[in-house]
């Protein structure tokens, strides 16, 4: 008998848990630890953000699905990692602390045979001074929670512009190493819609501010896209966008400190400036989550499972931008000091960045932080579960899932407003996710054709679709495993 | 010089019949891209 420990039951968390439990029999043990009770589709909480999805529909409960599928569920955080056991508990061991129910505040020692960190990142509003949720009229949509408060402050404004109100709205990264400016984007398209469909369009000021050195980067060094029969550049088609919806750009920008209505923000040219807004949406920074490890005696080995986020089988070796490859990302996900130990989605450490990085004339790093949300977060989870299976069937399996985000593609199919027959969205495919210059030297590194873009209504059906498919999936509903990640 | 949307393009990007077809193909073209393989880089 095995027993496999899924930490975190987000979009990597559950994906690894969903097919171990299909793939492996009832003798094998999987326990998904997880300080949150519910799970949540986070591609449409830009929806709950602009009134037009209610939490209840991006979420359901984890705890009678996971019992009803036989898999063990704590609700409970990880508070250290103790991957040789200890002078006590010789099976290597998660000290959990449950968050709820009649145990909640109690810790346990969760040993494993496998180890999966689906941790994702945690949001560093802090790393901002004056950046959280709700507080000085700045919101996120990160969560539900958030993305319902965005709405509620949203909905306010929109009353006052209703009376006559002339406003300002900044929507962004709310930090100088942001990533998912994706979420952001989407988000002040919907947003820019929803103004139009409460008649006050004129009635708002709306800016984009954003750590990208050039509009349509996404943290992915942008992207030279087919577009119909057109070649463009995916900063071209986002600045079309961007003037089609009267919407301004601050680029370049390093947000570092928020006070009430007014976002304070460094430039590359080293400048300090201010936006002043009546309303922002702000992606935070993304972090670690600052878990200690230790060996068997109790000492601090930390450094060989963490390096903010998990070590795996990258290349961490620093070297300048120009000496970037798609063979630094890793492939499997496993712990190079700890064999059982694995990290999909946003959990591992990078290698580097994608887009080339750059520093303002005062040293400060101003550059988009790599995505690794959504697709990319299933298809590693999927694949770090069937290596597991493989290692449980086969001790000598030579762990050949493999899936380096240097050769996978993606779909990032960005609402562009909510509607049937109203609703607009911008369908962007890349594929590899990390360039590859060699093999497409050219193109910017991607392949045309798989890297394309297009824009529509059809989008936002397809988004819908997928927002409906992906609940029907995560709620491992018949034959869930036929749609792919 | 920033690209514009034609009215043209936007009577395309907006009729429900072109898009009903679109959405078809680009379900189609994302699933091939997405479902169509991943794998390593080391040994390429």
């Amino acid at each position: 008998m095995t027993k496999i420990v899924v930490l975190g039951a987000g979009i990597a968390g559950h994906v690894a848990a969903s097919h171990l439990r299909r793939k492996l029999s009832r003798e094998h043990e999987v326990v998904v630890v997880s300080p949150n009770g519910n799970y949540q589709w986070i591609p449409s909480n830009i929806w709950v953000g602009i009134g037009r999805m209610k939490p209840r529909d991006i979420l359901f409960p984890l705890a009678p699905l996971y019992a009803k599928k036989h898999i063990d569920f704590k609700q409970a955080k990880a508070v250290s990692f103790h991957p040789e056991g200890d002078s006590q508990e010789i099976k290597p061991y998660i000290l959990a602390e449950y968050v709820a129910g009649n145990e909640n505040g109690t810790q346990e020692k969760v040993t494993y045979d496998y180890l999966i960190n689906a941790t994702g990142p945690k949001l560093n509003f802090e790393a901002t001074e004056g950046l959280s949720p709700g507080k000085n009229k700045a919101h996120s949509v990160c969560t539900y929670t958030h993305a319902q408060e965005a709405w509620i402050a949203l909905e306010g404004l929109i009353k006052q512009m209703k009376e006559g109100k002339k406003t300002r709205i900044l929507i962004g990264t709310g930090h100088a190493k942001s990533t998912c400016q994706g979420a952001a984007f989407e988000y002040i398209l919907n947003v820019e819609q929803e103004l139009r469909r409460h008649k006050v369009r004129d009635m708002a000021e709306i800016t984009w501010i954003s750590n990208e050195y050039h509009l349509g980067d996404f943290g992915m060094d942008g992207m030279l896209l087919s577009y119909g029969s057109d070649i463009m550049k995916s900063k071209e088609m986002v600045e079309m966008i961007f003037e089609d919806r009267g919407i301004r750009w601050i680029l370049g920008a390093g947000v570092h400190k928020v006070e009430d209505g007014v976002a304070h923000y460094e430039t590359l040219d080293g400048e300090y400036k201010q936006e002043s807004y009546d309303f922002a949406m702000l992606i935070p920074s993304f972090s670690g989550h600052g878990f200690k490890a230790y060996d068997k005696n109790g000492g601090d080995i930390t450094d060989k499972l963490f390096k903010g986020f998990m070590i795996v089988d990258a290349d961490y070796s620093p070297k300048p931008y120009e000496e970037w490859t798609v063979q630094d990302w890793p492939e499997t996900y496993q712990n190079p000091s700890y064999a059982n130990i694995f990290a999909p989605g946003i959990a591992f450490a990078p290698p580097h960045g994608i887009s080339k990085p750059r520093k303002s004339k005062n040293g400060t790093d101003i550059t988009p932080a790599p995505p690794r949300t959504g697709m990319p977060s299933g298809i590693t989870a999927k694949l770090v579960a069937d290596n597991i299976i493989g290692m449980i069937k086969n001790p000598n399996h030579d762990l050949h899932h493999k899936g380096s985000m240097g050769n996978m593609g993606a779909a990032c199919i960005a609402s562009a407003g909510f509607g049937m027959t109203k609703g607009s969205g911008i369908s962007i495919t890349t594929y590899p996710i990390v360039p590859d210059f060699k093999k497409y030297p050219d193109t910017h590194g991607r392949k045309l054709g798989k890297t394309f873009g297009t824009i529509g209504l059809a989008g936002h059906w397809l988004k819908l679709a997928l927002h409906h498919a992906f609940l029907y999936k995560a709620k491992m509903k018949p034959f869930w495993w036929l749609i792919p990640e | 010089m920033t690209r514009r949307i034609s009215k043209f393009k936007r009577f395309v990007m907006m009729n429900p019949i072109i898009q009903f077809f679109k959405f078809i193909y680009l379900s189609i073209k994302v699933l091939v891209i997405v479902a169509g393989g991943h794998g390593g880089t080391r040994n390429a």
